[in-house]
This record gives C-alpha cells, structure tokens and sequence, in this order.
C-alpha cells in the first residue's frame, strides 16, 4: 500500500510542477517570440521603404533571412496571397492570425498590433509605409517590456506555484 | 503595289498567342472568370480592356468599343453587360500593383503601371498633389488595359525604304493617329535594324531606345518583353531629352528610336543627336504632313528638313495600314513613284 502511495503522490508532484513550468514557460516564450518577431519587421521595413521590393518577394525574403520559428508567418501569408487571387493583404493577415495564437505565444494585444500592419501594408508610399512601420514597431516595442515584466514576476511564480501546489495535494490527500 | 496598301498586320502568323493569359494573370477573379470564356478568335483582336467604376464592362475591339455580358458574349447593349464595381477595381489594381503601392511611385505619378509583357496598364483616380507636381493617385476609377502585341515581321515590307546605302537609315518619323501601330511598326523597325537583314546586304546596327513609357521593349526586370533585337540598349522609363543625352554619351549608338515627338527638349536632342552622326528613328501623333505643320515645335523640324523619310499610318484598311512613305525634303510619295 505504501508503494502504492509513494508512486502516487510523485506522479502528482511531477505533474503539477510540469504544469507549473509549462505556464512559466510561456511568458518566456511570448518574450522571445516578441523579441523575434521585432526583427521580422524591421526587416520588412527595410525591404519595403529602402529596396522598394513588392510585397511578396519582401515577406519570403525576410521567412529566409529571420529566425524561422517566427518568420515561419510571413511565409505562409506570402502562400496566402499568391495562392488566392481574391484576398487582400488585410484579408489574408486575419486569415493568418487564426492559426498564429496556436503556433505561436502571443497575446490578443501583439496580435492586434500585427494585424494594424496588416491593414496598412502595401497600399501607400514608401514615405507612409514608413510611419507605419515606426508606429507597429513602437507599439511591439512595448508588449516586449510588458512581456519582460510578466516574465519576471510571474516566471518565478508559476514555476513554485506547480511545486507546491503539487505538494499541497499530496499533503491534503494522505 | 495594292498589297503594299494594305494592312501590314493582317494575317500575321508570328503574334503570340498567350498575350491574353498573361493578362488575365492580373484581372480580378470575377473579370477573369467573364473574360476567360471569350473565345480564342476573338481574344486575339481585342485590343483594350476598360474597367470603370459602376460602369459596363468595355473593350476595344476592332477599333470599336463593344461591351461584355457576363457570359464572355460581347454586346452593344449597356444593359446587358457586366457592370464593373469597386471590387473588382480594388483587387485587379492589387494584382497589377503586386499588393506594393510603395514600389509603384513613380509609375503612379506618371498614371501607368507596366507588367509582364509589356502590356501597359492606364490608371486614373484621385490626384494629389506635393509640392505642385503629381504625387500619387488615390481612390481608382478606372483602369485601362491596353494589350501589347508584338507583330514581328510588319516592317518588313518597308524596310527597303528606310534603308540607305551602304549600311545605314534616313532619319524616320512614323506619323499616325492614336491605335493605328505606330508603336508596334517602330518596334519592329527597331528589331529589323538592329538584328540585320541578309536579304538586303544590311548589316545590323547598334541600336539605342528611350523607352520613356515602356512600350516599345515593355522592360519587365531587366529583360525585354518584346523583341528589339540583338544590338539594341534600351533606357527604360527616362524622358526622352536626359535620355537621347545620356546614350549619346555613354552607348555609342549609330542610331536612337524613341516614342512620340512633340517637346521643345525633344528638338534639341534630336540636333544634338545630329550633330553626333546619329541616325534618328521616331514616331509622332497626327494625320498628315498638314497635321504636323500646324504643330509648334513639330513645324521646325519638318521645315528643317531633318526627317528623310516620312511614314503615314491610318485604320483604313485594318490597324497598321500604310497610307504612305514619304520623301522627307520634297513630300512626295516614294511608294508611288516607284510604281
């Protein structure tokens, strides 16, 4: 019985603190991709305001050039817009964002702000595209500190919360 | 010498046949849907295609514009065809635009965007202004699609008049209305001369284009859409006077082709050109020498006799009906004279 018991309460401790981690992981996560994601677009700037290049060239350009566990995105929206000849740029970002809360860590606010991006891109001049861009990336610059911030507090927190309460129950049970 | 008379173009065996896909490439789902089912024969005399706000789907079509219904049948009644709306506007410009506004400043502000084939697409909307010039167009209109249509082999019949012994060319000008292929005569002048002609013992000859609104080669990244032969450079969208200058200075050309004459600049290029022993080749809007005349600018030219050679094009007998060619100092027809 005793053996019993023993395997029992380690698998709950175990489980817990996955758990625990797992949620703490996240806030790391949506920081990095953040972090990632900043790079994305500063390289579309580039390829927009100073190469001039058309839009679809631009986003596999920067899929090749940034860290693909992001830049993975811009690929598949360059797909969207290739493949269907019906969708505007607008159009295929909120496509896209469907699956990008599950592929990725984001937050509803960091979506929103890549699909204002998303609703300006390729329809103005270079000189406009440009404010634009400096308007998202500010804005992305933020939700990078508020993510820094979470991180910091609530990193820490989960990953002890998992322990303990993973304690707690074994405690309360036997 | 009737067959000299008539149309040039027709019954030409060599126009590719894919022009029309490579514009349905870059019309809306809805419009490609319509235009796809026209068939093959009538495809390949369709030369514009216009789109307007609310307004009937059009063509030009023979030189007459005719409206499609929605099945692809083409029609005079406006009530039966297919009526443009802003969607369809919206996505075509997308699609010609590559969804990138920003890489099509300069075409914008000069109200065409060219694309894959040369096929050279007229924009018209909102202006606005900076700085007192165009800056860019806003909320389109209207699109107009003009289908190029490389002819080669129409000059070949009047080649020989252009040609002069041993190997070189009187200076050329091309006088025609709008739509009558003055465009696609000089192209194929251009290709004949650069690429040499066996027949006649002429020589290829180095040949450079100021392409100022990217018809005659349709440059699309670097390449030529159109074939303007082996000797030939080609400045793409520059104006006609910085680029006749910079090829006289930097391609040693033995002869420079441009588009449509008519600007006081355009003068003194040519004399520039001139004085360099450049050969001239170019085309100009209008009916007759009696047309030209009344012109400003164009009046000093003619009566400075720098023209040696005068085409006249119309519509009579079909696009690219040659009506006459001309002695440049006299005016007298060549082509009669001979007969």
């Amino acid at each position: 019985m005793l053996v019993v018991r023993l395997i029992t309460s380690i698998t709950i401790i175990f489980s817990c603190t996955f758990i625990g981690y797992y949620l703490a992981n996240r806030y790391n996560k949506r920081f990095i991709n953040l972090i990632k994601l900043q790079n994305c677009i500063q390289l579309l700037e580039t390829e927009i305001v100073y190469c001039s290049t058309p839009l679809p060239e631009a986003l596999e350009n920067v899929y090749n050039k940034c860290d693909k566990s992001v830049s993975f995105i811009f690929k598949d929206l360059r797909n969207l817009l290739v493949d269907n000849k019906n969708l505007n740029v607008y159009e295929a970002f909120s496509y896209q964002t469907e699956n990008l809360s599950k592929k990725l860590y984001l937050d509803f606010q960091d979506i929103e702000i890549l699909m204002s991006l998303g609703r300006v891109l390729g329809i103005s001049d270079r000189e406009d595209q440009q404010k634009h861009f400096k308007l998202v990336l500010m804005q992305l610059e933020n939700c990078q500190k508020d993510a820094e911030e979470k991180k910091q507090v609530n990193e820490k927190l989960f990953k002890n919360l998992g322990v303990l309460t993973g304690l707690a129950i074994v405690i309360l049970l036997f | 010498m009737e067959e000299q008379m008539t149309s040039i173009y027709k019954n030409n065996l060599y126009s590719k046949s894919d022009e029309f896909e490579q514009i349905l490439k870059y019309l809306d789902l809805d419009l490609s849907n319509i235009l796809k089912k026209i068939p093959l024969l009538t495809r390949k005399r369709i030369e514009e295609i216009r789109l307007r706000i609310g307004r009937p789907l059009a063509i030009n079509y023979d030189g007459k514009d005719l409206f499609l219904k929605p099945n692809g049948a083409i029609t005079e009644n406006i009530y039966d065809a297919y009526i443009v709306n802003e969607k369809n506007i919206r996505n075509t410009f997308q699609l010609i635009s590559n969804y990138s506004v920003y890489a099509f400043e300069e075409e914008l502000r000069n109200g065409f965007i060219t694309v894959n084939g040369g096929h050279r697409i007229g924009i018209t909307g909102k202006v606005l202004y900076r700085n007192n010039n165009i800056y860019t167009i806003k909320e389109i209109s209207s699109l107009n699609i003009r289908i190029a249509r490389e002819k080669k082999g129409v000059s070949d019949k009047i080649i020989k008049y252009v040609i002069k012994k041993p190997n070189t060319i009187y200076n050329t000008l091309i006088v025609s209305p709008p739509q009558c292929g003055k465009t696609t005569l000089l192209r194929d002048l251009i290709r004949n001369l650069s690429n040499g002609i066996p027949r006649l013992n002429f020589y290829g000859l180095k040949i450079g284009v100021v392409d100022e609104r990217t018809e005659i080669a349709g440059i699309y990244k670097g390449y030529p859409q159109n074939d303007v032969g082996f000797r030939t450079d080609v400045l793409d969208s520059c104006r006609k006077f910085e680029g006749m200058m910079l090829l006289l200075r930097s391609m040693s050309p033995n002869i420079i082709a441009t588009d449509e004459l008519g600007e006081e600049k355009d003068i003194v290029a040519i004399h520039q050109a001139l004085k360099a022993g450049v050969k001239i080749i170019s085309t100009v809007h209008g009916e007759s020498i009696n047309d030209l005349l009344t012109r400003p600018y164009l009046k000093q030219i003619l009566k400075e006799n720098i023209f040696e050679r005068i085409i006249i094009l119309s519509n009579r007998k079909g696009v690219g009906t040659v009506e006459d060619i001309m002695d440049g100092k006299t005016y007298k027809s060549i082509i009669k004279k001979e007969v």
